[in-house]
C-alpha cells in the first residue's frame, strides 16, 4: 500500500526541463573538455594532476553498476559488492603490474589492449584481429546498455511509475527519439576529443578530463541521494538494518554470503571477473595506460580508485533496503530506487541530479569504448586490409583518420540499433558482466606476456580463440535463449540431443551459476591452450626478442640482437621520412624524425652508419605504431624493405667461412668490419672487448686470446678480456713488463712480438710458461693509443705454427687500433659520465699547445731534423722549435719553463710568440736571449717560475753554428769524423733571475755526419726505481751507438732507452729532445 | 634500486593481495556469514564495511612509504635511451 501512496504522489518534471538540462550539461562537458584541450595547448596539460588520473579511471562504473547495484542488491543482496572488491584487491599489484604495461606500452607506442597482445606475441595480425573482434562482440551490446539507460530514467524522471512498467521504447512522450540524440552527442564528443589526430598513442585531454568530471558528478550525485534516503528518509544506516529485518525478516538472506541466490563460488568468480576486467576491458587500458603521463600517477590511483568505489558504494545497501521497504518489498523496479526515492518524496530536483549523475557514467563509458574500440578496429581490422590492397595513395593519412572517427560513429550507432533492436533481452540486461567474462580471456596472455619468455603467438592466439568459443558457448548462447532466439531444446536437451553438450552443464558440469560454470570451462580450455603450446612450439627469432623486450623492461637492453644486423640496400632518412608521411601525414612524421635526429646528433643530410639505420628502422616502426598498432605498422616496414630488395643481414653469418688457410684480403677486411661493427655498436666496454676476442677466437681457431690493459700505479698489464682457454700463466697479469719476456718486450718497445714456433725461443723466463702449457705460436701486440702503448692483444694457439705471417700480423696489430678505440670510446664514455669539465679543457689547452709546436720540418737537403715533445701531464712546459730565417740559416730553440701546468704552458707559449714575432729584428741568438730575458722578467717574478733556454743558429752555408745558453741543459754533438761526442757549453743565467745579463755566444762548426742533440733535463733526469738517473752518460751512449740513424729513429730509440731504463711507459717530466743531422 | 629490494616490494604486495583474496573468500568469510546484528548493523556488512577501508589505507600506507624509495631511476633512463 506505501508503494501505491508514494506512486499517487509522485512529482514529475516536464520532459522540456530534463531535455534542457540534459543538454546544458553535455554543453558544459564540450566546455570541460575545450578547456582542458585549451590548457594543453598553453603546456599546462590536466593530465599531469594524479587525481584527474585516479578519477577517469572510474570510468570502470557505468550506469549497470549507477543504477544496477542498488537493483542488484535488492534483488540479490550482497552480490553486487564483488564488482567493487576485485578492482580493490587487484590494486595491490599495480605497482608491478601495471606499471609493467605502462612502461611497455609507452616504450613500444602501444595503443589498445589488442595492440599490447598483437605486439607482445610478434605483431601477430591474426591476433590483433581476434582481440578485436572479441572485443566488439563484448562491448558494442554494453555501449546499447547506456543508451538504454539513458532513455529509460528519462522516462521514469518525466512519467509516473504506474504507466512505463509495460516497456521503456515506445513511452517516450515526445517524438525525439532521445537515445538517437544521446548517441549522436555522444559520437560528435567522442570525434572531436578522441580522434583528434591519426596518433593513438597521444593523449586526449579533452576526452579524459570530461571522464574525470563525470566521475565526480556521478559521485556527489550518489552521495546525495544517499545521504538523502539514509538520513532525510530513515534515521541512519541502523535504522534501515533494523526495520527491514522486522519487516522482512524472510529476506535476511539479502544480508548473507553461501546462500542459495549466492553461493561462495559465485561470489569468487564475480570477484575474479571483476579483477580482470578492471585491468583487461578496453576502456580501462586506455584510460589506465594509453592516457597515463607518468608512471608516479599509479601510485595515487592504487588507493585512490579502490577509495572512488567504496565511497559511490557506501549507500548501496541502505538504498536498496530503503526502497525494499518504502516499496512494500516490491522489486520490479528496483534498478531505479535512486530516481524513484526521491521523486515519491517529493524531490524531483534530486532525481534530476541523479539522472545527471546517470548520464555522466553512461556517457563517459560510451565515449572511451567507442574511441578505443574504433581505434582497434582501425589498426587490426582495416589497416590489414588496406595493407593487403597495396593503395598507392601518397597519403593516407586523412584518409585513416576519417576512418577511425567514422568508426566511433559506426560503433555507438551499432550500439543504438542493439537498444532499439533487443533493448529489453535477457541478452543485454547481463550483458554487463558477459562483458567481464569475455576480457578475463585476455587475462592469460597478457599476463603471460608480461613475465613468461617462452608464451608464444600460437598459444596466445589459441587460448584466446579457445576462450572465446567457450564463452561465446557458454554464456551468450544460453543468454539466447533466454531472450527468446533460440530454441530452448539446446539447453535442456543440449545440442542435437546430445546431453554433455548443454551449455549450462557442460560435459556434465553441473550445480553451478552460469558465470562460474563459463569460467571454469573457458580457462580451463584458455589455459591449458596457452601453456601447453607455449611449452612445445617454438618460438621465431624476432618473437623471442619481442618477448624479452616486453619481460626484461626494468634491465637495460643496450645491446638487442637487432643492433648486430644491417640492413642492405639500406634506405635514407628521407625515405624513411616519406614512408612514414604516406601514413601519419608529412607535418606529424617531418616532427618526429627531426625530434630523433636530435636525439641521435645525426646530420639530418643523412649520414648513417650501419649501426644507425636499424635503430632507425626501429624508431619508425615504433612511430608508425602508435598511429596504425603495431602489427600493421612492422608489415608497412616489412614490404617496404622487401620491395626495395633490402633485408635485414646477420652480420656474423658473413664471416662464417672465414678461416686463416683461405685468408684473402676481402675476408680480413670482413674481419676488421666486423670488429668495427662491435666497437661502434655502443655496448659496454666490457662486451666490446670480449666481442672482439670471440671474433678473433673464432675466426682464426686460436685457443686463447687475451686483452691486457696497464694498470699504471702498479706497473701490471690486468687482464680485462679472455677468450678460449685460460691458462695458469697466460691468463694471468703481468706485474712490471721487462724485457725478459716476449709480453714485456711487445710493450716496452711498442712493437709487435711474434712466436712463430715456440721450438725456437730466445727468452728462458718465457720458455718455460710455453712449454708447460704446449703453446706452439704465439703473437703480442701493443695497443697503442696516441703514441702510447696502453695495453697487450695476445693470441696464442696450441696446434699451429707459423700463421702469423706478414699479412695476419697487420691485420693483429689493426685489431689491436680497433681495441684502443674502443678504450678510448670507453675512457671518454667515463670521462662524460664523471663530468671532468676541466679535464677536457686541458684536453683543448694540450691540442693548443701541441698545435705550437713546429710541425713543418725544415726542407733543406742539407739536414734532417726531428723534434718531440711528449708532456708529463695534458700540458707542459717544453718548448722547441725551428725557425728558417730569410738568409737561409735555422734557428733551433729548445726551452724548459719549471712545472708542468697551465701555468707553465703559457709561458711557454709567451716563449714562442715572442720569438717569432721578433726573429727578423733579433739576428744573433745571444741578443735574443738578452732580449727574452728582459722580456720576462717581470712576468716571471710574479710568477715564480723560471725559464731555461738554448738557442742555436745554424748557418748551412758553411755548417757554423752560433749559439747561447740561458742555463739550459747543454746540448751534445756527434762528431763523425774524430767519432766522439762533444758538448756545446757557454755562460748563461736562466731568464728572470737578473736585469741585464750579457750572454756569452759561441761559435763551433759542424761536418756532414754531425748529428746534434738538445734535450730538456726530463729524459737526463729519469729514475729508474733504484733512484738512479738516466744521465748525460747514458744519453751520450745512446748517440754514439745510433750514428747510422736519422734523427726521427734516434729520437725513438732514445725514447725506448729510456723507458727501458725506467721501466714506466710514461716519463716523471716533460720529455722534449730535437735532433739534427748534416747530412752533406 | 637493487634487485633484491625490487623483488621484495613485488613479494609484499603479492602477500597483500592473496591475503586479501582469502579474507573475502569462503571459508573464511563464511565465519562473517550471519543475520546477527552487532551496533545495529549486520555481523558480514560491518565486516566488509570496516575490512574494505582498511585494505584501501594499507595501500595508500605502503605508497607512501615504499613507493618513497628511489624508484629505478634506471628505468628512467632507460625511457629516455628509447627514442
Amino acid at each position: 500500500m506505501i508503494a501505491a501512496k508514494s506512486i499517487l504522489f509522485m512529482s514529475v518534471i516536464s520532459t522540456k526541463t530534463v531535455l534542457l538540462i540534459s543538454l546544458g550539461y553535455f554543453i558544459l562537458l564540450f566546455l570541460v573538455a575545450c578547456y582542458a584541450e585549451k590548457c594543453r595547448k598553453m603546456d599546462n596539460c590536466l593530465l599531469k594532476n594524479s587525481h584527474v588520473y585516479s578519477l577517469s579511471l572510474a570510468v570502470y562504473c557505468t550506469s549497470w553498476t549507477f543504477y544496477g547495484s542498488v537493483g542488484k542488491a535488492a534483488t540479490s543482496g550482497l552480490e553486487f559488492l564483488p564488482i567493487y572488491l576485485g578492482p580493490t584487491l587487484i590494486a595491490f599489484t599495480w605497482w608491478f603490474l601495471l606499471r609493467k604495461m605502462l612502461l611497455i606500452s609507452r616504450q613500444q607506442n602501444i595503443t589498445s589492449i589488442a595492440d599490447f597482445l598483437s605486439s607482445r606475441y610478434d605483431r601477430s595480425t591474426t591476433l590483433g584481429a581476434i582481440v578485436t573482434l572479441f572485443a566488439v562482440f563484448g562491448i558494442t551490446p554494453y555501449i546499447a546498455l547506456q543508451l538504454k539507460a539513458i532513455s529509460q530514467t528519462l522516462s521514469i524522471l518525466t512519467m509516473p511509475v504506474t504507466a512505463f512498467s509495460s516497456g521503456a521504447g515506445n513511452l517516450f512522450p515526445v517524438s525525439i527519439d532521445i537515445a538517437f540524440l544521446v548517441a549522436l552527442l555522444l559520437a560528435i564528443f567522442g570525434m572531436l576529443f578522441g580522434a583528434r589526430s591519426l596518433d593513438s598513442s597521444e593523449k586526449h585531454e579533452g576526452l579524459v578530463v570530461a571522464v574525470a568530471f563525470e566521475s565526480i558528478v556521478k559521485l556527489i550525485s550518489f552521495l546525495a541521494v544517499g545521504i538523502f534516503v539514509t538520513y532525510g528518509l530513515f534515521d541512519g544506516f541502523i535504522d534501515i538494518f533494523q526495520r527491514f529485518l522486522v519487516q522482512f525478516p524472510e529476506r535476511q538472506n539479502l544480508l548473507l554470503l553461501g546462500t542459495d541466490q549466492t553461493p561462495y563460488t559465485k561470489w569468487f568468480t564475480l570477484i575474479v571477473l571483476s579483477m580482470m576486467a578492471v585491468m583487461f576491458l578496453p576502456r580501462q587500458f586506455h584510460i589506465m595506460i594509453t592516457e597515463n603521463t607518468d608512471e608516479e600517477h599509479i601510485k595515487s590511483a592504487m588507493w585512490k580508485f579502490p577509495a572512488y568505489l567504496f565511497l559511490i558504494n557506501l549507500f548501496v545497501l541502505p538504498i536498496a533496503l530503503g526502497g525494499l521497504i518504502l516499496n512494500g518489498g516490491d522489486t520490479t523496479h528496483a534498478d531505479y530506487f535512486v530516481l524513484t526515492l526521491p521523486m515519491s518524496a517529493g524531490h524531483p530536483w534530486l532525481a534530476l541530479l541523479v539522472f545527471i549523475g546517470g548520464i555522466s557514467a553512461s556517457a563517459g563509458m560510451v565515449m572511451v569504448s567507442s574511441v578505443t574500440t574504433a581505434t582497434m578496429i582501425l589498426n587490426h581490422l582495416v589497416m590489414p586490409v588496406i595493407l593487403k590492397l597495396n593503395l598507392k595513395a601518397q597519403n593516407l593519412s586523412r584518409v585513416l583518420i576519417n576512418i577511425k572517427r567514422l568508426g566511433i560513429l559506426g560503433v555507438i550507432f551499432i550500439g543504438y540499433i542493439y537498444f532499439k533492436a533487443i533493448g529489453d533481452s535477457y541478452a543485454l540486461v547481463n550483458m554487463g558482466l558477459i562483458s567481464f567474462a569475455a576480457v578475463t580471456q585476455f587475462a592469460p596472455a597478457v599476463i603471460g606476456g608480461l613475465f613468461w619468455k617462452r608464451a608464444n603467438r600460437k598459444a596466445a592466439i589459441a587460448g584466446i580463440s579457445f576462450g572465446f568459443v567457450l564463452w561465446f558457448y557458454t554464456l551468450l548462447v544460453p543468454s539466447f535463449v533466454r531472450s527468446g532466439w533460440l530454441n530452448s531444446d539446446i539447453l535442456n536437451n543440449g545440442p542435437y540431443g546430445i546431453s554433455l553438450l548443454k551449455p549450462l552443464e557442460l560435459f556434465g558440469l553441473h550445480g553451478f551459476d552460469i558465470y562460474t560454470h563459463s569460467l571454469f570451462w573457458s580457462m580451463l580450455f584458455n589455459l591449458a591452450a596457452y601453456l601447453i603450446l607455449s611449452f612445445f612450439a617454438k618460438q621465431t627469432e624476432s618473437e623471442a626478442l619481442q618477448a624479452e623486450t616486453f619481460v626484461d623492461i626494468y634491465l637495460d637492453q643496450p645491446l638487442q640482437a637487432e643492433n648486430l644486423k644491417r640492413i642492405s640496400k639500406a634506405p635514407t632518412i628521407m625515405e624513411f621520412v616519406e614512408l612514414m608521411s604516406k601514413f601519419i601525414g608529412e607535418k606529424t612524421a617531418q616532427d618526429a624524425i627531426a625530434e630523433y635526429l636530435n636525439q641521435q646528433e645525426i646530420s639530418a643530410k643523412g649520414e648513417l652508419s650501419d649501426h644507425d639505420i636499424p635503430q632507425l628502422k626501429r624508431f619508425t616502426e615504433r612511430t608508425l605504431a602508435g598511429h596504425v598498432g603495431a602489427a600493421p605498422a612492422r608489415i608497412i616496414l616489412d614490404n617496404y624493405l622487401s620491395a626495395r630488395g633490402s633485408e635485414m643481414e646477420d652480420v656474423f653469418d658473413i664471416f662464417g667461412t672465414v678461416t686463416i688457410d683461405h685468408a684473402s684480403s676481402r675476408e680480413q677486411l670482413s674481419v676488421l668490419y666486423d670488429a668495427a661493427q662491435i666497437v661502434a655498436s655502443e655496448g659496454d666496454f666490457q662486451k666490446t672487448l670480449d666481442g672482439i676476442l670471440e671474433l678473433l677466437a673464432q675466426q682464426f681457431k686460436f685457443d686463447l686470446c687475451v686483452i691486457r690493459f696497464l694498470e699504471p700505479e702498479s706497473m701490471t698489464l690486468m687482464v680485462k678480456s679472455l677468450v678460449g682457454t685460460s691458462s695458469e700463466h697466460f691468463g694471468q697479469f703481468e706485474r712490471n713488463p721487462n724485457m725478459d719476456t716476449y709480453i714485456g718486450q711487445a710493450f716496452m718497445t711498442s712493437t709487435t712480438t711474434v712466436v712463430n714456433d715456440t721450438d725456437n725461443i730466445d727468452k728462458p723466463a718465457s720458455a718455460q710458461h710455453i712449454k708447460r702449457d704446449g703453446i706452439t705460436c704465439l703473437a703480442h701486440t701493443p695497443i697503442v693509443f696516441e703514441g702510447e702503448t696502453i695495453g697487450i692483444l695476445s693470441a696464442f694457439s696450441k696446434t699451429a705454427k707459423g700463421i702469423f705471417t706478414k699479412e695476419f700480423i697487420a691485420l693483429f696489430e689493426n685489431l689491436a687500433g680497433q681495441v684502443g678505440i674502443a678504450w678510448r670510446n670507453d675512457q671518454q664514455l667515463q670521462k662524460l659520465l664523471q663530468g671532468r669539465e676541466q679535464e677536457r679543457e686541458m684536453q683543448i689547452a694540450k691540442d693548443i699547445q701541441k698545435g705550437l709546436l713546429p710541425t713543418n720540418l725544415p726542407t733543406s737537403g742539407n739536414i734532417a731534423i726531428a723534434g718531440l715533445c711528449v708532456p708529463a701531464h695534458q700540458v707542459g712546459g717544453d718548448y722547441y722549435d725551428f725557425i728558417e730565417r730569410d738568409n737561409s740559416c735555422y734557428d733551433l730553440i729548445i726551452a724548459d719553463v719549471s712545472g708542468h701546468n697551465i701555468g707553465s704552458a703559457l709561458i711557454m707559449a709567451e716563449t714562442r710568440t715572442f720569438i717569432h714575432a721578433r726573429i727578423q729584428d733579433i739576428k744573433q741568438p745571444a741578443e735574443m736571449l738578452q732580449e727574452l730575458n728582459g722580456y720576462f722578467l717581470k712576468d716571471l717574478d710574479r710568477s715564480d717560475l723560471f725559464v731555461t733556454m738554448f738557442y742555436l743558429q745554424y748557418n748551412p752555408q758553411n755548417h757554423r753554428i752560433i749559439y747561447g745558453n740561458a742555463g739550459h741543459n747543454t746540448p751534445l754533438v756527434w762528431k763523425k769524423r774524430k767519432q766522439q761526442i762533444e758538448i756545446l757549453d757557454t755562460e748563461g743565467l736562466i731568464f728572470g733571475i737578473k736585469k741585464d745579463i750579457s750572454f756569452e755566444q759561441r761559435a763551433t762548426d759542424l761536418e756532414p755526419g754531425d748529428v746534434l742533440l738538445l734535450y730538456t733535463d726530463g729524459i737526463i733526469e729519469a729514475e729508474n726505481k733504484d733512484n738512479v738517473f738516466f744521465g748525460i752518460e747514458r744519453l751520450s751512449k745512446v748517440l754514439e751507438e745510433s750514428d747510422d740513424l736519422d734523427p726521427p729513429e734516434l729520437i725513438e730509440r732514445i725514447m725506448t732507452q729510456g723507458r727501458i731504463f725506467t721501466g714506466r711507459r710514461h716519463f716523471i717530466d716533460d720529455v722534449t729532445l730535437v735532433a739534427m743531422k748534416v747530412l752533406k | 634500486m637493487r634487485e633484491s629490494q625490487k623483488s621484495s616490494i613485488r613479494e609484499a604486495w603479492i602477500l597483500c593481495l592473496v591475503l586479501g583474496m582469502i579474507m573475502i573468500n569462503f571459508p573464511f568469510i563464511h565465519i562473517f556469514s550471519s543475520a546477527q546484528l552487532i551496533f545495529g548493523v549486520p555481523k558480514l556488512v560491518l565486516y566488509f564495511f570496516i575490512g574494505w577501508p582498511t585494505s584501501i589505507i594499507v595501500i595508500w600506507y605502503f605508497v607512501r612509504h615504499i613507493g618513497k624509495e628511489p624508484q629505478d631511476s634506471s628505468v628512467v633512463t632507460e625511457d629516455k635511451s628509447e627514442p
